[in-house]
C-alpha cells in the first residue's frame, strides 16, 4: 500500500452565489492527490478557479460538494478551535494578496505563528532571523508593511508561512510580485524545504519558470483539471519547455 | 459624475457613516442638554442657593466645549480616513483639486449640519424626558426650566456649525497638501512609538504636578473661590492628558520590551493595536476619563443633595407628621402612607389657658424631639413637664405641632393623670406618624399637611412645627441642585457612552480586516476574543480608574455645601461601576460581532 496522501481532493465543486441569486460554478469536480514530500504546481488562466481551489484546500472556504482530506483528516468537517489549530500548525500559506498585519512590523508578522504556539522568545528570534536571511529580508525586519516594497511584502508573507515548518505549504502566486532574482531565491528556498525537510508544497502560479520547480503540474481550465505534466527525470530546462508548449496548446 | 462617486462612497460604508452620524448626534444632543441649563440664568439662580452657580456652569461650558472639540476633531479624522482614499482616487482619475476641495467642504459641513439638527431635536427630547422625570422624582419645583430654550439652540447650532466649517477648511487644505500616495495609504500608516524617554518623564512629572495642583485647589474653594474651579479645570484636563500620554507610551513600550510577555500568543498584536494610533488614543482616553469623572461626580453630588434633604429635615423634627383631630381628608391621606414604623396616639385637653397632656399617656409613650446644634443631632425622649421646660430652647418650634394657631396663647403642659381627668375642656386626638422613607411618602405627607392646614386655619405653614414644612423648605433649596446633578449626570453619561462606542466602532472596519487575517493564519477565536476584551478593557479601565480618583478629590468642592459629601458614596460608585461594566460587556459583544467571523468559510 502506498503512503497516505497529504492532500486528497475528491470531486469538489464550488458554486458561488446564493440559491436565488445569479450562480457561478467556479469548480466543476476536481479530484487529485498530493503525496508526502511532493511539490505540485497548479496552472491555469486567470479566473479558472485556482484561488478558489486553494482557499478550499486551506480551509478558508468550503466546497459545495466533495471532500478534502489533509493527512487523512477530512478538513471540511473541522470546526472551532480544532480548525484554528489545524490552520496554525498543519498548513502554511502565502496569499495572493499579502495579508500582512499592517500594525505589526515585518519581524512581528513573521513571529506571530510562533508566538501563538508560545515558543520562547529566543527561539522566535532565531527562527525569524534564519528565515529572513534565506529570503533576503533581514535588513527590513523592523519596517512596517507600508514601508516595504511589494516583493518584500510577499517575502515577509512567505517567511511567515514557512517559519512554522508546516506539513504542507500552499502558495498562491508567491512569486507574482518578485523580480526574477528574488523569485528564484524564494523558489530555491521552497525547493530546499521540500527536499530537505519533506515539506509538501502546492503552488499556484502563472509563471512557467516557477512552475518548472514542481515535480508535477496540474492544469486547470474552467474549473476542471484538464491536463497533467510530470517532471520525472527531465532537466528543469526541458520541463520548462514542455510547460511552455503545453500552455500554448492548453489555453486555446 | 463626481457627486455620484461621492454618494457611492457613502453607500458602501454605510455602517461607518451611521457610527459617525449617531456619534455626532449624541454629542450635539448632550451639548444642547447642557446648554439648556447653562444658558438659562433664571433657572440657575432660582434653583440654587449658591450665588456662583452661573459661573460654575460657565466653567462647565468651557470644559464641554473642549470635550466636544476633541470629539469633533476625532470624528472628522474618521470622516477623512473614510473619504481620503476615494478622493485620492478621484484625483488620480483626473478630478480637479478645486472641485475636490469643494466636495470635501460640502460633505463635511453637511454632515455637521445634519447631525446638529437631528442632535438638537434629540437633545430637546432628552431634556424633556430627563427633566420631567427628575422633577417628579425629586418633587423639585425647577422653576423656569425650559425644554425648548432658544439660547441653547443658538449656542448648539452656532458651535457645531463653526466647528464643522473650520473642520471643512482643515480637511480641504490637508487633502490638497498631502501627497497622493500618503492619502491612499493613510489608514494603514503606523504610528511609531518614538518618544524620547526624557520627554516621557517630563510629561509624567508634569502630569503629577498638574493633577496635584488641581486636586489641592478643589480643597481650597473657600479661600480661592471661583479661581479654585478655574485652576482645577485647566490643571486636571491637562494633567489627565499628559498622564495618559506618558503612562501609556511608557507601559506599552515596557510590555513590548518584556519579551517573555510580548512574545506569547497575541500579546504583541494587542499591544500594537493599542499603540497603532496612540495619539488619537490618548486624547480619547483623556476625554473619557474627564467624562467619567463628570458623570460620576454629578450623580454622586446629586444623590448627596437628594439625601441631604431628609437628613436635614430629620434634624428638625422627630415625627414625620402629627395630626390634631384629623378630619376625613387628612385621614384619607394618612391611610396612603407606606412603610410606617410607628404611630402613637395621645389625647389632649384644651383649656382656656393651656393645651394639656395626660402624664399617664406620656409616661407610657414619651414625646420625642430632636436637639440639633447645627452639627450633630440628639434624640430626646421627654416624659415630664420639667423635661419640657428644661429643653424648651431646642424643642420650642417642634412643640408647635401639638397646637393650632388658635392655641397661640395656650401653653403646652403635662399634668398628672388625676388632674387631667378632672380638667374641663375640649378633648382632642393627637396622632404622630413615623415612616421609613419620608421622600417616598412625599405626596401623602404633602396632602396631609395641606388638608390639616386648611382644617386648622394655619396661615403661616412654616410655624406649624410639622416636618413637612421644613422638608418643603429644604427641598426647595436642595432639590434644584439635586436636579442639576442628576440631569448633568445623565447628559455626561450619554456622552461618555457615545464617546466610547464611537472610538471603538469607528475602528471596527479597519480592525475587521486584521482580525480576519489572524483567523486565516489560525488564531483560535477564543484567543481573538481575549485580545478584543483586553484592548477594549484598557480603553474602559484606565479612564475609569482615573475618573474615580478625580471624583474622590472633586467631592472636596462640596464640603461647604453638603454635610458630608463622602457619606454613602459607595452607592453611586457601585451603581456607576456596574453600569460601566454592563456597557463594557455590551461593547465587547458588539465589537466581536463585527470583527470576528463565526465561520471563515461563509
Ligand atoms: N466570492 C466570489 N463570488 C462569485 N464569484 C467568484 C468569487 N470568487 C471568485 N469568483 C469567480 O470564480 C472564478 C474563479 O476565481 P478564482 O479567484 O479562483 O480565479 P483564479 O484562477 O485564482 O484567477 P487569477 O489567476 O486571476 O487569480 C472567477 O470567474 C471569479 O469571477
Ligand atoms: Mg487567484
Amino acid at each position: 500500500m502506498q503512503n497516505q496522501p497529504v492532500v486528497a481532493v475528491n470531486g469538489i465543486t464550488k458554486t458561488y452565489g446564493k440559491k436565488n441569486q445569479k450562480q457561478f460554478q467556479a469548480l466543476k469536480g476536481v479530484t487529485f492527490n498530493v503525496q508526502p514530500g511532493e511539490f505540485v504546481g497548479i496552472m491555469g488562466a486567470s479566473g479558472s478557479g485556482k484561488t478558489t481551489l486553494l482557499n478550499i484546500l486551506s480551509t478558508l472556504d468550503r466546497p459545495t460538494s466533495g471532500s478534502v482530506k489533509i493527512n487523512g483528516k477530512d478538513v471540511t468537517a473541522l470546526k472551532g478551535d480544532k480548525l484554528s489549530d489545524f490552520r496554525a500548525k498543519q498548513v502554511g500559506f502565502i496569499f495572493q494578496d499579502f495579508n500582512l498585519l499592517e500594525n505589526l512590523t515585518a519581524r512581528e508578522n513573521i513571529a506571530l505563528p510562533m508566538a501563538l504556539q508560545n515558543i520562547s522568545h529566543n527561539k522566535q528570534v532565531e527562527a525569524v532571523n534564519h528565515i529572513a536571511k534565506t529570503l533576503g529580508i533581514d535588513a527590513v525586519l523592523d519596517h512596517y508593511p507600508t514601508e516595504l516594497s511589494g516583493g518584500q511584502k510577499q517575502r515577509v508573507a512567505a517567511a511567515r508561512a514557512l517559519v512554522q515548518n508546516p506539513a504542507i505549504l500552499f502558495g498562491d502566486e508567491p512569486t507574482g510580485a518578485l523580480d526574477s532574482q528574488s523569485a528564484k531565491e524564494l523558489l530555491d528556498t521552497m525547493t530546499s524545504l521540500n527536499q530537505e525537510q519533506g515539506v509538501s508544497i502546492l503552488l499556484v502560479t502563472h509563471d512557467p519558470f516557477s512552475a518548472s520547480y514542481a515535480q508535477r503540474i496540474l492544469f486547470i481550465k474552467d474549473g476542471q483539471i484538464g491536463q497533467e505534466l510530470v517532471h520525472g527525470d527531465k532537466s528543469q530546462a526541458a520541463f520548462y519547455q514542455e510547460i511552455l508548449s503545453t500552455l500554448g496548446t492548453f489555453q486555446q | 459624475m463626481l457627486r455620484k462617486l461621492a454618494l457611492g462612497g457613502i453607500r458602501s460604508r454605510f455602517r461607518d457613516y451611521a457610527v459617525l452620524f449617531s456619534g455626532l448626534v449624541i454629542a450635539s444632543a448632550v451639548f444642547y442638554m447642557f446648554m439648556a441649563l447653562a444658558t438659562n440664568t433664571k433657572f440657575l439662580t432660582s434653583n440654587s442657593p449658591i450665588g456662583m452657580t452661573p459661573f460654575i456652569f460657565g466653567f462647565g461650558e468651557v470644559l464641554l466645549v473642549i470635550i466636544t472639540m476633541v470629539y469633533i476633531v476625532y470624528a472628522n479624522t474618521f470622516l477623512m480616513s473614510m473619504r481620503q482614499r476615494d478622493y485620492a482616487m478621484f484625483m488620480m482619475l483626473g478630478a480637479k483639486s478645486r472641485k475636490i476641495a469643494q466636495l470635501i467642504f460640502i460633505e463635511t459641513v453637511s454632515v455637521g449640519f445634519l447631525a446638529s439638527v437631528v442632535g438638537v431635536v434629540i437633545g430637546m427630547g432628552l431634556t424633556g424626558i430627563a427633566g420631567n422625570m427628575l422633577i417628579s422624582m425629586l418633587h423639585a419645583p425647577a422653576a423656569h426650566f425650559a425644554v425648548v430654550w432658544p439660547p441653547a439652540l443658538i449656542a448648539t447650532f452656532g458651535f457645531f456649525l463653526l466647528m464643522f466649517v473650520l473642520a471643512a477648511f482643515v480637511n480641504a487644505g490637508r487633502l490638497l497638501k498631502t501627497p497622493m500616495l500618503e492619502l491612499l495609504h493613510a489608514s494603514t500608516l503606523p504610528n511609531r512609538l518614538q518618544q524620547k524617554p526624557w520627554k516621557l518623564i517630563v510629561q509624567g512629572l508634569l502630569a503629577i504636578v498638574l493633577l496635584a495642583i488641581g486636586y489641592w485647589s478643589m480643597t481650597q474653594l473657600a479661600k480661592l473661590q471661583m479661581a479654585a474651579i478655574g485652576i482645577a479645570l485647566i490643571t486636571i484636563v491637562l494633567g489627565t492628558y499628559f498622564l495618559f500620554n506618558a503612562l501609556l507610551v511608557w507601559l506599552i513600550g515596557l510590555l513590548k520590551k518584556n519579551h517573555a510577555y510580548a512574545s506569547k500568543g497575541l500579546h504583541t498584536f494587542t499591544l500594537s493595536q493599542l499603540s497603532f494610533r496612540i495619539r488619537d488614543y490618548t486624547k480619547i482616553l483623556a476625554v473619557v476619563a474627564i467624562l467619567f469623572a463628570l458623570a460620576l461626580g454629578a450623580i454622586t453630588v446629586g444623590l448627596g443633595f437628594q439625601n441631604a434633604i431628609p437628613e436635614l429635615a430629620n434634624t428638625q423634627s422627630a415625627y414625620d407628621a402629627t395630626t390634631i383631630d384629623a378630619n376625613a381628608a387628612t385621614q384619607q391621606a394618612a391611610a396612603k402612607l407606606t412603610g410606617v414604623t410607628s404611630t402613637t396616639r395621645y389625647t389632649q385637653k384644651v383649656t382656656a389657658k393651656a393645651v394639656v397632656f395626660d402624664q399617664a399617656q406620656i409616661t407610657a409613650r414619651p414625646l420625642k424631639f430632636v436637639a440639633y446644634d447645627g452639627k450633630t443631632s440628639k434624640h430626646l425622649s421627654l416624659t415630664t413637664n420639667a423635661d419640657l421646660t428644661k429643653n424648651m430652647n431646642e424643642i420650642a418650634s417642634q412643640l408647635e405641632q401639638f397646637r393650632t394657631p388658635a392655641d397661640a396663647q395656650r401653653q403646652i403642659k403635662i399634668v398628672p393623670h388625676a388632674e387631667y381627668v378632672a380638667l374641663a375642656g375640649t378633648t382632642r386626638n393627637i396622632v404622630t406618624y413615623q415612616v421609613k422613607d419620608f421622600g417616598a411618602n412625599y405626596d401623602a405627607f404633602d396632602a396631609m399637611f395641606k388638608a390639616q392646614n386648611k382644617q386648622l386655619h394655619v396661615t403661616n405653614t412654616q410655624l406649624s412645627g410639622q416636618k413637612m414644612a421644613t422638608y418643603g423648605l429644604i427641598n426647595e433649596m436642595f432639590s434644584g441642585l439635586a436636579f442639576m446633578g442628576f440631569f448633568l449626570g445623565i447628559a455626561f453619561l450619554a456622552m461618555l457612552a457615545s464617546t466610547l462606542m464611537f472610538k471603538i466602532l469607528s475602528g471596527a472596519s479597519f480592525d475587521a480586516s486584521r482580525y480576519l487575517m489572524l483567523q486565516k493564519i489560525g488564531v483560535r477565536p477564543g484567543l481573538l476574543r481575549r485580545s478584543v476584551r483586553q484592548e477594549i478593557g484598557a480603553l474602559f479601565a484606565f479612564p475609569g480608574i482615573l475618573g474615580v480618583i478625580h471624583v474622590l478629590f472633586g467631592l472636596q468642592l462640596f464640603t461647604t455645601m453638603l454635610h458630608d459629601p463622602y457619606h454613602n458614596i459607595w452607592i453611586p460608585f457601585a451603581i456607576f461601576i456596574v453600569l460601566y461594566g454592563v456597557y463594557y460587556a455590551l461593547t465587547v459583544w458588539l465589537y466581536e460581532g463585527i470583527v470576528i467571523k463565526k465561520d471563515l468559510a461563509k
